[in-house]
């Protein structure tokens, strides 16, 4: 398969252009949020993943097989395009969770502001002691 | 006397993108999307899959120059005769990687290599989990400044007339190597030519030999000057 072929494709997997309007709670993380390779050097950690790789894979991998409501190549196709544009100064994996998380968002899979206040939650639980 | 136990370090802090990821997750199954146990299934299936299916592409390849023909143009398509669908290859759904598989066909005057120099992308589905050195710095960055000298390293050396191409992946495209089939192995069946086609040949590290397989349980030698135990 050739380049050119593989753009005739991926023009057939999505009805539409993937929204690239910037999206506020995002857009924080992506400014804000520590990267695994900042985090490795700060603590002497040599894993070339963060932990949470794999569950955003089990993520991905659920959301198109399970519930249809994500497929795969759509989500790739949209992923592709909003790490060339939006994210492209994040580093994978994390931008594979933004661009996630902005798919989802968009698609009304989950709302914005429900979504800010998981964080802040899971960040309550997370570093209780 | 127990001895002293250094922990490992670990990361100290949870970042945005920790709990962006988890809140992702936990709203999709509050909201019916899938259940706990549908992830814990796909992320399960990710640390189970081997290189069966791939070594399988490859004796195929072999006896079959026809069905060479389709791995070398449509690596996916390919990929369904050795029970791969890369858009389904769980069996009960689909994985996170890209669906462009390419293979990669060495030469008698080129041999073909493959890393991510990026991060670890690697054909998951039809070749497993990647070994941990593929994915440490060491053979990400020297691999592509000096392929001969790191296939060294790994007992491979590659005549100087013999081109050595590096493919880098990524997040587009997967590669494997379909190296040449070794002396030695005529007459052989298709299985017992996959059982030679290491994953280390695969990503192109190694060479099938028709002394070794997969699954070959190591010789042991003998120290020629054993210490002596007083």
């Amino acid at each position: 398969m050739n380049t050119s072929d593989k753009k005739d494709t991926h023009a057939g997997m999505s009805s539409q252009d993937p929204d690239l309007s910037r999206i506020a709670l995002l857009e924080n993380i992506r400014n804000e949020g520590r990267v695994w390779e900042d985090l490795c050097e700060q603590y002497g950690v040599d894993n070339p993943d963060p932990p949470w790789k794999v569950n955003l894979e089990g993520t991905c991998d659920a959301l198109s097989a399970e519930a249809c409501a994500l497929p795969l190549l759509e989500r790739r196709w949209e992923e592709d395009e909003l790490s060339e544009t939006l994210y492209s100064d994040v580093p994978y994996p994390e931008r594979q969770l933004l661009a996630l998380a902005h798919s989802m968002i968009r698609r009304g899979l989950v709302d914005e502001e429900e979504l800010a206040r998981r964080m802040k939650e899971v960040n309550r639980r997370l570093n209780m002691v | 006397m127990a001895e002293k136990h250094k922990a490992a370090p670990m990361v100290e802090e949870v970042s945005d993108f920790e709990a962006l990821e988890m809140a992702v997750r936990e709203l999709a199954i509050e909201k019916g999307l899938f259940t706990a146990d549908d992830h814990r299934r796909f992320t399960e299936f990710a640390h189970s899959i081997g290189s069966l299916p791939a070594a399988r592409l490859v004796a195929k390849a072999w006896l079959d120059p026809e069905f060479k023909k389709l791995a070398l143009e449509d690596g996916v398509k390919a990929s369904l005769e050795v029970g791969i669908d890369w858009l389904n290859p769980t069996g009960f759904g689909t994985p996170s990687d890209y669906t462009d598989l390419r293979v990669l066909e060495d030469t008698p005057k080129v041999k073909h290599v493959v890393v991510c120099s990026l991060c670890s992308c690697y054909p998951r589905p039809i070749l497993g989990h990647s070994p941990e050195w593929y994915r440490t710095p060491n053979y990400r960055r020297r691999i592509v400044r000096w392929p001969r000298q790191v296939l060294a390293e790994f007992g491979l050396q590659i005549p100087e007339d013999v081109d050595v191409r590096v493919e880098d992946s990524n997040q587009k495209c997967r590669f494997m190597v379909m190296p040449m089939r070794p002396e030695g192995t005529e007459g052989w069946t298709e299985e017992q030519l996959a059982e030679i086609v290491t994953r280390d040949c695969m990503i192109g590290v190694a060479l099938p030999r028709p002394d070794v397989k997969a699954n070959a349980k190591r010789p042991v030698h003998k120290a020629i000057h054993p210490v002596e135990h007083h």
